[in-house]
Formats: C-alpha cells, sequence, structure tokens
C-alpha cells in the first residue's frame, strides 16, 4: 500500500447543479503506482479523474499533487496540465495535424521546443508506442488502436510526471484492444505513475497497485486488487464485479 | 423622405455617367433586340472599356470589402463562440442589426448620414462614395462572414479543444492551434457563396451614386434599347467568369488543404 505522497485525493466532492456527482472521494497514490478505478457507468469515475487536471471542477475537498494543491484557484491549470498526460476515451486527437504533429505540438507549442527538436521528440514516442512507420498518416488514416496509441504518445511527449487514462480502450473494437494494453503494460514496466479509469479487468488485475471501486459517486471499496476481486468487502463490490465478469 | 424616394432620387443622379456612352447608329426604341444582331454587339463592343471601367470598379469593391468582412467577421464569429459578457452581446446584436437592414439603406446610410470622408492614399485617392460602399458592404459581409465563421467553429468537436486544454495550452492557444485550422477549412463553402453574393450585391453601390458594372450596363441599354439583350448578357459573362473563377479557386484551396491529404497547420 502507498503513502500517498505524491497524489493524495481528500473528501473530493462535485456538484452538475443539484446533482452531486462525486461524494468526499478520497484515495493516495505513490510515485510509480497505477491506480486503477472502477465502478458502473455514471459512476464518478471519469469526473474524478477529470478533476486532477482541471478538466473539470471539483466544488470541495483537495487534490496534493506532488505537494501542491491542485484545486487552488491560485494555481495555473496550464502548468498543471503540461505536468499531467491525459488519454482520452474518444482519442481526441487532432484531426488536421499528422500524427508527428499531433505529438509535436505540445513540445513546439507548450514546452517551446523548436521545430527539429519538437520533431525529433514526437518521433521517440511514436517510436516507443510502435507507430515510427505512420508519422506522416492523419488520424482518419489510422485505425482505432493506432489512434489510441499516438493520443499515448502525444501526452508521453511532454515528459509527464502522472498519467490519466479516460477509458483508453472503451471504444476501441475488441481486436484492437490488445495493442493499447500493450502499450500501457510497457508504461507500467518503465515506471510511469498512471491514473486509470478502465472496465479493462484483467489489465487492472495485472498491474494495479490499489483499485479503488466507485458507485454513484462514493468510494464503496478500494485495496489491492486480488483483494478486490478475489474477497470483495462490500455486497455492491461483488454484484459489479460478477455484473462485469458476465459480459467478459 | 421615405426609402424608395431617396432612392428613386440617387438613382436617377447615377444615370449621369450614361452621357459618356456611345450611343448606336439606329433609333432607339425601334427594332427588337435580337441576340447576334451585328450592330448591337458591334455597339457592346465598341463600349467595352466602358463596361471594363465599371468591372474594375466591382472587382475592387468585392475584394476590399470581402477582406474587410474578412478582418471583422473572424474576431466576431469567433468572440460569438467564445467570448462572453457586453462584448457578446454588443457583437451579436451588431450583426443581427447589419444582417437585418437593407444593403441600400446601410450604404445610403454610410454615404450621407455617418458621411464617410474621402480617403487620399498618396498615389491614389478614394472617393468618399467609395469608401462608403467598402464599409457598408463590407460590414454587412462582415456580419455574414461572423455566422459563417461562428458556424464553423462550433462544428469542431469540443474534444478538440479539451485535448489541445490537455497538453497544456491555454483556451486562446488551443483555439488558435487546434480548432481555427479546422474550422477555415469547413468554412470554405459558406465563405464561397458570401463572395458570389457580395459580388453581385455591389451592383447597389448605383445607390450612391457609383456607376459600377451593371449600372454602367444599364446606362449603356438606356441610351441604345436595341441592345438591352446584347448588354445583360456581356456582363452577365464577365459576372460568371468572375464567380466561376473564384469559386474553382476556393474549391483548389480547399482540396489543398483538405484532411487528411492536406499538409498540417
Amino acid at each position: 500500500m502507498s503513502d500517498g505522497d505524491f497524489l493524495t485525493v481528500s473528501d473530493v466532492s462535485k456538484w452538475y447543479g443539484d446533482e452531486q456527482v462525486l461524494h468526499d472521494v478520497s484515495f493516495e497514490m505513490d510515485r510509480g503506482d497505477v491506480t486503477v478505478l472502477i465502478g458502473p457507468s455514471g459512476s464518478g469515475k471519469s469526473t474524478m479523474l477529470r478533476c486532477v487536471n482541471r478538466l473539470a471542477e471539483a466544488q470541495e475537498g483537495s487534490i496534493r499533487l506532488d505537494g501542491e494543491e491542485v484545486l487552488s484557484p491560485d494555481l495555473d491549470v496550464d502548468d498543471l496540465r503540461r505536468e499531467v498526460g491525459m488519454v482520452f476515451q474518444g482519442f481526441n486527437l487532432f484531426a488536421h495535424l499528422t500524427a508527428l504533429n499531433n505529438v509535436a505540438l505540445g513540445p513546439r507549442r507548450v514546452l517551446g521546443l523548436s521545430e527539429a527538436d519538437a520533431r525529433e521528440r514526437a518521433e521517440d514516442q511514436l517510436d516507443r508506442v510502435g507507430l515510427a512507420d505512420q508519422l506522416d498518416s492523419y488520424p482518419a488514416e489510422l485505425s482505432g488502436g493506432q489512434q489510441q496509441r499516438v493520443g499515448i504518445a502525444r501526452a508521453l511527449a511532454m515528459e509527464p510526471k502522472l498519467m490519466l487514462f479516460d477509458e483508453p480502450t472503451s471504444a476501441l473494437d475488441p481486436e484492437l484492444i490488445g495493442e493499447v494494453l500493450e502499450v500501457m503494460h510497457g508504461l507500467v514496466d518503465e515506471g510511469m505513475t498512471m491514473l486509470v479509469v478502465t472496465h479493462e479487468m484483467s489489465f487492472a488485475r495485472e498491474v494495479a497497485d490499489e483499485v479503488v471501486f466507485l458507485d454513484e459517486g462514493h468510494v464503496v471499496e478500494r485495496g489491492p486488487p486480488d483483494q478486490l476481486f478475489e474477497r470483495p468487502e462490500k455486497e455492491r463490490t461483488g454484484r459489479f464485479l460478477e455484473r462485469i465478469a458476465s459480459h467478459d | 423622405m421615405s426609402v424608395s424616394g431617396t432612392l428613386a432620387l440617387v438613382a436617377a443622379e447615377s444615370l449621369d455617367p450614361a452621357a459618356q456612352a456611345v450611343t448606336g447608329t439606329r433609333p432607339a426604341g425601334i427594332a427588337p433586340a435580337f441576340i447576334g444582331e451585328a450592330a448591337d454587339w458591334e455597339f457592346v463592343l465598341r463600349n467595352a472599356d466602358y463596361l471594363g471601367v465599371g468591372a474594375l470598379l466591382t472587382i475592387g469593391l468585392t475584394i476590399a470589402s470581402i477582406l474587410l468582412g474578412f478582418l471583422v467577421g473572424f474576431p466576431a464569429g469567433a468572440i460569438e463562440v467564445y467570448g462572453d459578457g457586453y462584448l457578446k452581446r454588443a457583437v451579436s446584436v451588431a450583426g443581427v442589426v447589419l444582417r437585418g437592414t437593407p444593403i441600400v439603406v446601410i450604404l445610403i446610410v454610410m454615404y450621407f448620414v455617418v458621411g464617410v470622408p474621402q480617403i487620399n492614399l498618396g498615389v491614389a485617392s478614394v472617393s468618399s462614395a467609395v469608401t462608403a460602399g467598402i464599409l457598408g458592404l463590407g460590414l454587412r459581409s462582415a456580419a455574414y462572414q461572423s455566422q459563417i465563421f461562428r458556424a464553423a467553429l462550433s462544428s469542431v468537436d469540443a474534444g478538440q479543444l479539451e485535448a489541445g486544454r490537455s497538453i497544456g495550452l491555454s483556451r486562446f492557444e488551443a483555439v488558435r492551434y487546434v480548432v481555427v485550422p479546422q474550422a477555415l477549412r469547413r468554412s470554405i463553402p459558406g465563405f464561397q457563396n458570401e463572395f458570389t453574393i457580395v459580388l453581385k450585391d455591389t451592383s447597389i453601390v448605383f445607390a450612391i451614386g457609383l456607376a459600377e458594372l451593371l449600372t454602367r450596363g444599364y446606362d449603356l441599354f438606356s441610351e441604345q434599347t436595341t441592345a438591352v439583350l446584347e448588354v445583360i448578357l456581356f456582363i452577365s459573362a464577365i459576372y460568371f467568369v468572375l464567380t466561376f473563377t473564384t469559386n474553382r479557386a476556393l474549391d483548389r484551396l480547399g482540396s489543398y488543404y483538405a484532411i487528411p491529404e492536406g499538409e498540417s497547420a
């Protein structure tokens, strides 16, 4: 278990209008940890993830990342996002840019690298996700799995200290999921700190240090994967896992 | 005075340049206007330079108005999508007013009410009527172009802006590097329409005494009524060539920048 000195989420609550979507959510991560958020759709797991890089605004609680309060109104969100990579369910690749330029845009415009340096970095990152041969392809010319790998490379090119994955394989055809999970496994092996929302229970089981089960905005239960998957303490967790298993 | 009264007055004044037209030999109003009668085509050709000057004014007004329309309309469209508060409200009210006012009224207001001055550019001076024409047509075009760009900007998936923000681009940068390049591509068809409309609406500057292509054509066939069809066909051909070539050029631009074959921004 972690001491939680790298990412500490404490009592985070969020409302959309009158509807409370997160209720006092808390969990912690160490540097190099992989935490997987699971739960039924509408449970608030994606919203929780998005609060970490402020794509969604939590109204209450605290999120400390590497000693800094993420929810502070004084925080420069662009500085925060520079250090926190995000991979989207729908890829969200820049449609008008080649794979190379999708990855190079951040280093070029945010980090201020020269065009040549940004290009080199983008090439390295695309090579890292196995797409060295697709540098000049546009998103529409790539398969879903390839697009998502470009999405990962785009986030990695910023050299983030934390990577957020928002259901990275949910929009993929089953035969394309493997290539994306493979890249994610590679990142785990390299020691990347990763917060992952996914329905891929096998991935969670294999690589997670901690699994957090959310339902209706509450943390129902959390713990190491073997404990949570094999001996869930709460009935709701068990029911959810059974439902998931019956679909696999 | 009613608007139509004003119109009739200025329209009458604008007919003056007709005096310069070379009159044909046949008595006006007797022979029917058949296409292909040598004398009438000859009449058109003899006055080609007179029409040519009108065509140049038409082209000049169109380019200047489209340009002004873009320079004002693009930011206006962006403000309607991304702005808020008074600025956004002011922009959208100005747009509604400009789109809701007949172009003749806009031109008359610019010329007679606002009273735009003559502009000296050193080598040449632009008459106050031309300036008023450009301002009127340009601002009206800005109001329409703002809607073209508003629609194009809004049509870009929200995930694009979000992805841009997620790598640390500021809102402005994400719009600038991610949304705008895609929106501009999508605005080309609407822009083609707008160009065609402005080109043909330049003829309405007759209301402030300017004789562009269509007004000069009108002057000509008022002189020689047997040549009505010939003159109309001739100036229509000029409009057609202008419209066709620019639309083709914009098509080319569109396919050059098309995604995914196009180049990156």
